[in-house]
């Protein structure tokens, strides 16, 4: 699954500020608005539940599932009053540019309209779920003002004694209201519920199965698979006759918001060009990349010196310290790790350097020959020793990449303010690589 | 290379067919009326005669072959592969089967077998390999990456505007193999 990271670092208003990174894992979604992904058609949350999440407009192929294009033929009509004269009409009907299913293959009449023309089949148990849907509503409201009442019970007397010190008539009316809907609710009360629903009568003998069902070869063709049938629970078509289009389920568009700072993400907006992807967060643009620089052969208790590439993505130089992490709450690590004791300084980022010649840079770094391994323009390679703690299977390491940030995206050049710099930690796990046993 | 234009004059094209010179014709083919064949498309008629019927399509990179089976080589003994009417191979379709029918239409990439055989208003949707020893009955669609089946009531139409817009268009940008004089 392709995680994208963000990094959080927009909340301008408020003292706390919030660095953190993100991932739509880690993210509060929120339903924003719900939407067909056919014709791109906006629905309310409401509307949505009314049409049952799904679109008013376009189908979907029960056959194969792909959505339904809605095609026009002419067909000639006669004259009633003129049998030899036909007039030709444009009709429609929906075909799959997939599996080819169209509605004339389970013999469903064309439509005189491009669109909207399409009526649903009758549920026949609409009723019965309707009535169940009732009773459940019913009884939750009942529940609902036992609780209320409840409530009133105990604040009776307060009520009361409120009315009798009222000056200005107002406590009364509520008094008054209050004792209303108590009034509705015992009525309600004394009845239990008003619709009752009936219950099922047990089967406890059917027909045995006609002998034709055992002799007739199945026709694959015409029965229809298990997917087709559970496309749509509410008829569970056995044969492909039976099959019919279905309304095309809704998408959701949703909202990204971090959890810590409640500041929003990602908003999607109604229109679709309208949506300002917040490229500029993503954390490759801020944080330094660590990358293995060459795969590395590893052995049972043999140091290894391994280096790793880190990139500056920021145009400012950024002091980098490996820290290491405790040990006994590692439990990713399958190996013991050196690091180097000194904070090392990876180079800017400029994008023109690759122009200039490299060694300028050399000087302006006084680099250990034990820590650092090579530089170059934004790239700097750090020398770490590994031991395998394992015979075999993945040497695994895990450190903490602590790092200075300038937060220079979020303040505003004419605040003539020194950017603020913080310190960002990363906890880091590294797959270095597999030991093979040995023969 | 010899032996191979030797075969080549035993194409009998009918008068009306759009035959693109750069499209490879080997062995005894015989191609019908109003039928079109793209260039770069390949029919190889080695174990055999080829027949192809009229208002065709077979564009380009389809590969139509009659060859020996596996394993038997040469035996001697001669199998006519025979396709009908108003068929479309799409691009890159590869076709071994035998006996095609009309109205058919072989997507792109699609692979029809040698022991299939194709009636009428067949679809074999794009990708789906079709090998297996088997009749397939009328009006099969055989579709996604599951190859999955259904009959369809009404056959493909044929594509009769297609063929006319392809006969005006192919002669302006590609040469022609002329009609084999009767």
């Amino acid at each position: 699954m392709l995680i994208i990271l963000l990094f959080n670092e927009m909340s301008l208003s408020g003292p706390q500020h919030c660095l953190k990174l993100k991932c739509s894992e880690c993210l509060l979604n929120e339903v924003d608005s719900h939407y067909c992904p056919m014709c791109l058609e906006n629905m309310s949350s409401s509307e949505a539940k009314l049409k049952k999440n799904r679109c008013g407009n376009c189908f979907d192929c029960p056959s194969c599932g792909h959505t339904l294009t809605t095609r026009a033929t002419n067909v000639a009509i006669s004259d009633p009053d003129d049998p030899g004269k036909s007039t030709p009409k444009k009709m429609y009907y929906m075909a799959c540019g997939f599996c080819r299913w169209t509605t004339r293959d389970v013999a469903i009449d064309d439509k005189t309209v491009a669109s909207g023309g399409w009526e649903d089949i009758e549920n026949t148990h609409a009723k019965k779920i309707q009535s169940l849907l009732d009773y459940y509503h019913e009884l939750a409201l009942n529940e609902k003002a036992e609780r209320e009442r409840k409530k009133y019970v105990r604040r009776r007397s307060h009520l009361y004694y409120a009315a009798s010190m009222d000056k200005y008539g107002m406590v009364t009316v509520a008094v008054k209201k209050k004792i209303g809907a108590m009034s509705n609710v015992s009525i309600k009360e004394n009845e239990e519920t008003t619709t009752q629903i009936t219950t099922e009568e047990k089967i406890s003998d059917f027909p045995a199965l006609p002998d034709d069902f055992f002799t007739t070869p199945l026709e694959l063709s015409k029965v229809t698979t298990i997917t087709q049938r559970l496309a749509s629970p509410e008829f569970q078509p056995t044969i492909t006759n039976d099959l019919y289009p279905k309304r095309k389920h809704l998408l959701i568009r949703k909202s990204m918001r971090c959890k810590e700072c409640e500041h929003n993400l990602i908003k999607p907006e109604m229109n679709p060009l309208s949506i300002k992807f917040k490229i500029q967060l993503v954390i490759m643009h801020h944080i330094p990349e660590v990358r293995l620089m060459a795969p590395m052969e590893f052995r049972f208790k043999k140091e290894l010196k391994v280096v790793l590439l880190l990139i500056n993505p920021v145009v400012h130089n950024t002091t980098v310290s490996l820290l290491p992490v405790d040990k006994e709450s590692d439990s990713f690590s399958t190996a013991k790790i050196e690091l180097p004791k000194k904070e090392v300084v990876l180079a800017r980022r400029d994008d023109a350097a690759i122009y200039d010649d490299a060694t300028q840079m050399h000087q302006e770094f006084k680099d250990e020959k034990n820590v650092v391994a090579f530089r170059k323009a934004n790239k700097l390679g750090v020398i770490i020793k590994v031991t395998p703690l394992i015979q075999e299977g993945d040497v695994k390491v895990s450190f903490v990449l602590r790092h200075d940030y300038r937060n220079t995206a979020v303040v505003l050049p004419m605040e003539n303010q020194e950017p603020q710099i913080s310190w960002l930690q990363h906890r880091i796990f590294l797959n270095l690589g597999r030991i093979h046993k040995s023969k | 290379m010899a032996a191979r234009s030797q075969q080549r004059s035993s194409v009998v094209i009918a008068p009306g067919s759009i035959i693109c010179d750069e499209c490879e014709l080997v062995g005894e083919i015989t191609i019908g009326t109003r039928t079109v064949i793209h260039p770069k498309a390949t029919i190889i008629a080695e174990a055999g005669p080829i027949i192809i019927g009229e208002n065709n399509i077979i564009e380009e990179l389809t590969i139509i072959e009659n060859r020996y089976p596996e394993g038997t080589e040469n035996t001697g003994s001669q199998a006519v592969m025979i396709i009908g009417n108003n068929n479309v191979f799409e691009v890159g379709a590869h076709i071994e089967a035998l006996k095609i029918g009309d109205n058919n239409v072989v997507e792109a990439k699609a692979e029809v077998g040698r022991h299939v055989e194709l009636t009428s208003g067949c679809i074999i949707g794009a990708q789906c390999v079709v090998n297996s020893d088997e009749f397939l009955p009328e009006n099969t669609v055989i579709y996604g990456s599951g190859c999955a089946r259904r009959v369809q009531r009404e056959r493909p139409p044929p594509q009769n505007l297609q063929i006319d817009f392809l006969s005006k268009i192919l002669p302006n940008y590609h040469y022609l193999k002329k009609p084999t004089k009767q």
